[in-house]
């Protein structure tokens, strides 16, 4: 087994920056055993050898931990974790700014600590001006002191030496905190005590203090301006709608593209009409199903993750936080919450950017309600089978069915916000909800770690819930496809009408005949598959010519008003989408929160849709 | 006065922040961030459009803190 070091620290140290130089791109992201906090491991190499492991605990402020990070980061450092007894530990500090990261290294050496600091940032300290007896400071913490810089690479060969040394010696590390010691860190004596030795310490070992940077309060000037920065903040929300909406289309196309090229040459070279149906409308669609999400995970990440290392992302919060609170969520849910609009998959990912478990929680539990892309086709079917195409009060450039959409997002927006009120009076609160943080200065984002986000955000949506989705796939096409009859198979005979017929006395409410029940079987997987198997109960080939005018006509005659109206109500509630299932179960680590989110969302589409269809047909 | 009522870009010293023994969450991530009894802070921007929060410098970082959190914290005018 190799040695495992782990790096810790306050957040906003350039402790990433830091990791990602020590330990180049060998990484791994994955949770931390049973939360959903980003575990970071990677090792150092020599010869392209993996020498020593690596691992970057979440960023903490204090050992009393009020978050779910720092509850992570405090248990690893208290040892609870018995699997790591033998790990040393790097605590990273921030040179540009000791009185805060200080203080972090006298708590852990007052608890017996043998310490090896990274004194970081110390390029950008030195420009400032900051000079220091690191003899002086390195003898009081009682710790072992290397001045590194990610970015000029300063000390960090030094650095790889002493973990080295480190790690070749035996680790008889066996702290366990009594419970009294560790309820004293959350004592006013015990804090102000280590404050007055940081102070004292500092007044010490400062030959040259640091000039203050006045850059990033220029910057902020501007930034957190009223109207300034709002004027920013609503351009880069837009921006980044965008690019998930527009720039990601290419290629997704590009996805789909090869997809159906692949399709074709499955269908030319494969006779058995079975194994080809199972190979292009189970596996291929499948997989092809689920790459299709990679661009807009991806684009977004990197969004993100700009804006998270320029030190941004603190500052929308700001400037979002009163307005989003009054809908009962943090000002950093406006990132998930908007990018859903395109797709849920990365909303709910984007979920990670709020700190507090339960705001996060009730953010990703409404997004499922925010209008995705994906039902835009079926919004587009149902409008156009309901609404004239007329101009609205003879002006030309508002008509009403742009109206009717418009109307729709406004219903998804403000239900997903109802909802989210909700779940604030009745999820039980298990931490407090804070805006208290840090705004950092501002850096320039490494190129490198934006690539390594990204890609580790791509990875982890495929290994962890790409096999799902892929899985339900075949199941929804195998119950579309079979049981055959002379090798024929229709969507009439299918398991799936079967279910449907069986369901259907359920749906008579919503006017929702067995055609109906059926066409929503497929739309699980993805909710615009329903377009195409409506087509399919009404016997209208897709792409033939007339087909809207012709589904829209065979709707309305066959369905009637009531109902269609019901149904476009049902896709504005119903969950419908199992690739939403498979990152909740994910991202919450659990089957109970997808689970709810499933049954309410079921119940909510079934209540408004029955509402619905009688106002509906209760006015036509 | 609290945090809140203080003036802009002044320099203030917190008089009394939470003394009590069993501090919140809330309270402790306060004093952990250096909201201290004798610390100087300034309060750099308030953002009063829907009671928003306010940014303040304290021990050479600036924190976000909404108005209930900034109610916790009392200060004085520095002479």
């Amino acid at each position: 087994m190799i040695p495992q070091i782990a790096l810790v620290g306050m957040p906003n140290v350039g402790k990433t920056a830091l990791f990602n130089k020590l330990t180049g791109s060998f990484q791994r992201v994955a949770n931390f055993p049973g939360v959903t906090v980003e575990k970071k491991t990677g090792w150092i190499s020599e010869d392209g050898q993996k020498i020593i492991e690596v691992l970057d605990l979440p960023g903490l402020y204090s050992l009393d931990a009020t978050t779910l990070d720092e509850k992570v980061t405090k248990d690893f450092l208290l040892l609870k974790d018995k699997s790591h007894h033998s790990i040393h530990f790097i605590l990273v500090l921030d040179a540009t700014n000791l009185d805060k990261s200080l203080y972090l290294a006298f708590q852990l050496k007052k608890l017996g600590y043998p310490l090896l600091i990274a004194l970081n940032l110390m390029d950008e300290a030195e420009k400032r001006g900051l000079k220091l007896d690191l003899k002086l400071l390195s003898q009081e913490l009682n710790a072992d002191i290397v001045p590194t810089s990610a970015s000029t690479g300063l000390g960090i060969d030094q650095l790889i030496i002493k973990i080295k040394n480190l790690s070749q010696a035996s680790n008889d590390l066996n702290l366990t905190i009594p419970q009294e010691v560790q309820k004293t860190f959350r004592s006013p004596s015990y804090i102000n005590g280590i404050f007055k030795e940081v102070d004292e310490l500092l007044a010490k070992v400062t030959i040259q203090p640091l000039k203050p940077d006045t850059l990033s309060e220029r910057i902020d000037q501007w930034v957190l301006h009223p109207l300034w920065g709002g004027v920013i903040l609503v351009s880069l929300l837009i921006l980044m709608f965008q690019t998930l909406f527009s720039w990601s289309a290419p290629l997704s196309d590009g996805i789909e593209f090869v997809f159906s090229f692949l399709s074709e040459l499955v269908t030319q070279n494969i006779a058995d009409k079975t194994v080809r149906s199972f190979l292009v409308d189970g596996v291929l669609s499948g997989v092809g199903g689920v790459l299709v999400f990679l661009p807009q995970i991806m684009i977004l990440f990197l969004f993100i993750q700009f804006l998270e290392d320029i030190g941004y992302l603190g500052r929308a919060a700001f400037m979002m936080d009163a307005l989003m609170r009054k809908l009962g969520l943090p000002g950093k849910a406006v990132i998930p919450l908007l990018s859903s609009h395109a797709c849920a998959i990365p909303g709910i990912m984007a979920t990670r950017v709020i700190d507090n478990y339960r705001e996060r929680l009730i953010t990703m539990m409404v997004i499922p309600l925010t209008t995705c892309s994906a039902r835009l086709p079926v919004y587009a079917l149902l409008i156009g089978a309901l609404i004239p195409n007329k101009a609205v009060a003879g002006l030309e450039f508002i008509r009403w069915p742009g109206l009717m959409l418009f109307f729709l997002y406004m219903f998804g927006f403000f239900s997903a916000m109802l909802m989210s009120l909700i779940f604030k009076k009745s999820l039980p609160h298990s931490s407090p909800s804070m805006l208290l943080m840090e705004l950092p200065p501002y850096r320039i984002p490494k190129l490198k770690n934006l690539m390594l986000v990204m890609l580790n955000k791509g990875k982890i949506f495929l290994k962890k819930a790409g096999g799902i989705i892929l899985i339900i796939s075949i199941v929804i096409w195998f119950l579309v496809s079979f049981p055959q009859s002379n090798g024929q198979s229709s969507i009439e005979s299918s398991y799936a009408a079967s279910i449907g017929r069986t369901f259907e006395p359920l749906f008579k409410p919503l006017g929702f005949d067995w055609r109906i029940t059926t066409a929503l079987i497929p739309s699980i997987g993805a909710r615009e598959v329903v377009v195409s198997a409506l087509s399919l109960v009404l016997s209208i080939e897709e792409g033939s010519e007339g087909f809207e005018n012709n589904m829209s006509m065979a709707l309305v005659n066959q369905f009637g008003i009531g109902t269609l109206v019901a149904l476009l109500v049902w896709f504005v509630f119903a969950p419908q989408c199992i690739s939403t299932f498979a990152i909740m179960r994910r991202e919450t680590n659990s089957y109970l929160w997808p689970s709810v989110m499933v049954a309410y969302t079921l119940l909510l589409a079934y209540g408004m849709a029955f509402i619905a269809r009688h106002i509906s047909s209760f006015l036509f | 006065m609290t945090i809140n009522e203080a003036p802009i870009l002044q320099k203030v010293a917190i008089t009394t922040a939470q003394m009590r023994s069993d501090l919140s969450d809330v309270e402790s991530r306060l004093m952990h961030l250096g909201f201290i009894e004798g610390a100087k802070i300034v309060v750099k921007r308030k953002s009063p459009l829907l009671n928003g929060p306010l940014l303040v410098e304290v021990r050479g970082r600036v924190v976000a803190l909404t108005q209930t959190e900034a109610n916790l914290v009392r200060v004085e005018l520095c002479p």
